[in-house]
């Protein structure tokens, strides 16, 4: 296929320019493959920004176009988050099977009504003396049946 | 890991697992009713679930950076290194620690 072609003539010439930025060659080749245009019909990938409910957020929120853009989701495929998925040439690390655990934990509390199995099973291990326990201890089943 | 520890370390395990869940669900409670709103007990268990491999995630993070600085007490200076990708609540919060305990990383 000319494209992939085109691609390769263009990672030969990474060699010849030591310059940070595209070479005009570079450029030409960047602006009629992967640039998206207007024309395109798609809408420019943005990823989310870290926002936290509880604190003040110092970091500034700028305020992009938000119809001309497609915010990237992490979550729209959640029910795929329950089994690791494949890899190429990263493992997977412990911080990723955590959340894959947590995915597969609430696929199966998903269904529960009324006591939650995992209450249930941890609940006899609970000693008193570890908790910090709250001017109002009605608050809580597990308080309440300890 | 868990499972290195045997029989005495997985009571153990879910014994802090317990206490996390405890703790976990009081703050559940604060946020609803700060928000008006319920949390189901299938809520809470995940969010409890997850602060405590949290745990285990910073308190390997926290292992590393302390032997980074060639250092082998945790100090502040570590934690604070756990936030570095977001804002700076935690290091106002530990400036404010150090200020009033006069907590000082030892010297080299």
């Amino acid at each position: 296929r000319p494209l992939s072609k085109e691609r390769r003539s263009g990672q030969k010439q990474v060699h010849s320019h030591e310059n940070w930025s595209l070479s005009p060659e570079e450029f030409e080749i960047w602006d009629r493959l992967y640039r998206i245009k207007e024309s395109d019909g798609v809408k420019e990938p943005v990823l989310p920004q870290s926002h936290f409910e509880t604190l003040e957020n110092l970091e500034d929120i700028s305020e992009h176009e938000e119809e001309a853009t497609h915010k990237l989701s992490l979550s729209e495929w959640s029910i795929w988050q329950n089994r690791p998925f494949p890899t190429f040439m990263v493992d997977h690390s412990d911080r990723c099977y955590n959340f894959i655990s947590v995915m597969e934990m609430i696929e199966l509390l998903r269904n529960e009504q009324g006591d939650c199995s995992y209450e249930l099973e941890i609940q006899p291990h609970l000693r008193i003396e570890d908790v910090h326990v709250q001017r109002n201890k009605s608050h809580l089943s597990v308080a309440n049946s300890a | 890991m868990e499972a290195a520890e045997g029989e005495e370390g997985l009571l153990l395990t879910q014994r802090l697992r317990a206490a996390v869940h405890y703790m976990a669900c009081g703050l559940c409670q604060e946020v609803a009713e700060d928000k008006g709103m319920e949390f189901s007990k299938q809520a809470m268990a995940p969010i409890a679930e997850i602060t405590f491999r949290q745990c285990k995630n910073f308190a390997k993070d926290l292992e590393m950076f302390t032997r980074h600085a060639k250092q082998s007490t945790i100090t502040t200076e570590d934690v604070k290194l756990l936030a570095r990708r977001s804002s700076s609540y935690i290091t106002q919060k530990s400036d404010e620690i150090t200020s009033s305990d006069h907590i000082h990383r030892g010297k080299k």
